[in-house]
């Protein structure tokens, strides 16, 4: 696996606890490389012909596909393993957070106390929790992509677990493709905006649903004459965000919102990105956040999302909502019909200022978990 | 991984946190067990059913569990001995002939008897749904959460 980035806020793995890291890596790495492509070829060898021989027509969506191959053996296999296997990467990456908590919390505690003293001499980030903010029930409903108390629960007080968890844990889930601090998604959106618009030169940047701040670093250290926000409703992962951000001395301002309504004035911002957060909302939230992120655009200013692909035949599309029904990242089965340039338009952009990009990075093949090609969506929009 | 950090010192097991205070968060913290944290090993949400009969998924679920402690196992093993040879405290064969004393199988006892409960998580877990632990009731619950 590539290499990860230590800093101050990580956790240290005793051996047995990196061996089952290094076992739930080995795992997850066959899981997606050798066992995963069987149901693609179960479902173009048998499922899809008999289905057309019965019916003279191939199954006509994904939902038709589903009601076909939940019924597979093979397929059942795979799922009950790929479920198991998430569950395990949070096992392993809770068992040496836990044990470390309160070392963590108390050098979380030591970063910010640092930031807020050395914030007269040099620009230092900051962070403002909200603990009267309403987590929206699609956070609180159920545990997104099984990382237990999601990443909103405090589990103690000045809690960082859910972030430090998070942040190994989308490290292993990617098989470290991710790269070194988890920066593949920024790095993929920054070079998005350097193709297309090569001059533009953010003062205020705002990353919504921000979690860790993995990617807000990204853009905070790609320009750093501006001032960088990063909001998320989740408290723990905020602050670990800060402690983090403190740790590697890039100065973010993180703060405790729910992007559909935050407290930021009119025109805030001139540059607005997101990473992997659209998915993770709901149908009404969705619209709305895209309306907030117009009204805190300053006019000529960008709206950058990056989001996952969803597939584009009948079988793909099966196969990305695998996390739709498994992983609790149940939103994303209403992603895989929804027109983004339509919720970008009910948000009040003009229609010719929207446009939903294929972007494809540089991955690992061995690390594509549900399909054979991935590329990035984006949805950009200019107010 | 790059490499592989050194285990944190005993002291972090001094833990004088209190489960948090606030309100806002539906759900209600881990317990804590002494002064240690617990940190919750069960996401909310509905498990899906992956074969006709329910224990078909548990055993799947134990199997993969013991899959992962048995390479583990392995790793550690593998570790003692080459640690031992390269020391030349110990010859290879010295292993099997190994019987533990009373102290030794206590030890072993009580490592076994945790290995035990984490391989039975599957069922605690049916048993706190049982017990009434709070958890969606149904897929549509969830699904309703997005669709507000």
């Amino acid at each position: 696996m590539p290499a990860f980035n230590t800093h101050a806020m990580q956790p240290t793995a005793s051996h047995d606890e990196q061996a089952r890291q290094d076992f739930v890596g080995a795992l997850r790495g066959h899981l997606s490389g050798r066992i995963m492509p069987g149901a693609y070829r179960v479902y173009g060898s048998k499922v899809e012909p008999a289905f057309k021989a019965r019916h003279g027509r191939p199954p006509a969506d994904h939902d038709e596909v589903r009601q076909l191959m939940t019924q597979e053996p093979f397929y059942q296999f795979w799922s009950a393993m790929q479920r198991r296997s998430q569950e395990l990467l949070w096992e392993s990456v809770i068992d040496p957070t836990e044990r470390q908590l309160p070392e963590l919390i108390a050098r979380a505690k030591q970063l910010g106390d640092k930031a807020k003293k050395s914030a007269r001499k040099t620009r230092r980030g900051t962070l403002l929790l909200d603990p009267k903010l309403e987590v929206p029930r699609y956070h609180t409903a159920a545990d997104i992509h099984l990382q237990p108390g999601g990443y909103h629960t405090d589990f103690t007080t000045d809690d960082v677990a859910a972030g430090v968890i998070y942040d190994k844990g989308i490290n292993l889930y990617m098989g470290g493709a991710l790269g070194p601090e988890n920066n593949l998604m920024g790095d993929t959106l920054l070079a998005y905006l350097r193709e297309k618009h090569p001059d533009f030169k953010p003062r205020h940047i705002l990353d919504m649903g921000c979690a860790i701040g993995n990617s807000t670093v990204v853009w905070a250290r790609a320009f750093p004459k501006a001032r960088a926000h990063g909001i998320d409703v989740g408290a723990p992962v905020l602050r670990y965000a800060h402690a983090r951000a403190e740790a590697l001395r890039v100065p973010v301002d993180f703060s405790q919102q729910n992007a559909e309504h935050t407290d930021f004035a009119d025109g805030s911002f001139d540059l607005i990105v997101s990473h992997i957060m659209l998915h993770e909302t709901s149908k009404s939230a969705l619209p709305r956040i895209l309306g907030e992120c117009r009204r805190l655009l300053s006019p000529g200013g960008l709206m950058l999302h990056l989001e996952i692909p969803r597939g584009k035949t009948a079988i793909e599309k099966f196969m990305h909502n695998w996390e739709s029904y498994n992983n609790n990242e149940t939103f994303c089965r209403y992603m895989t019909v929804i027109d983004l340039h339509a919720e970008a338009l009910k948000g009040g952009f003009p229609s010719e200022s929207v446009t939903v990009d294929e972007f494809a990075p540089k991955l690992d093949v061995a690390q594509m978990n549900y399909t054979e090609s991935f590329f990035w969506k984006i949805l950009a929009a200019r107010r | 991984m790059s490499s592989r950090r050194s285990p944190a010192k005993s002291s972090s097991r001094r833990n004088k946190s209190s489960p948090t205070k606030k309100k806002r968060v539906t759900r209600k913290p881990t317990k804590s067990v002494g002064t240690t944290t617990r940190i919750a090993r069960l996401a909310k949400g509905k498990k899906p059913q992956y074969f006709s009969d329910p224990a078909t998924d548990k055993l799947l679920w134990m199997t993969l569990t013991l899959m992962e402690e048995l390479s583990v196992t392995r790793d550690r093993l593998d570790a003692v001995e080459r640690l031992l040879s390269k020391k030349r405290l110990l010859k290879l064969d010295e292993i099997d002939r190994f019987a533990p004393d009373a102290a030794a199988a206590a030890a072993r006892a009580a490592r076994r008897s945790a290995y035990v409960e984490r391989m039975m998580r599957a069922v605690h877990a049916e048993l706190e749904a049982i017990a009434g632990r709070e958890m969606p009731k149904s897929e549509a619950e969830v699904v309703a959460a997005v669709e507000a």
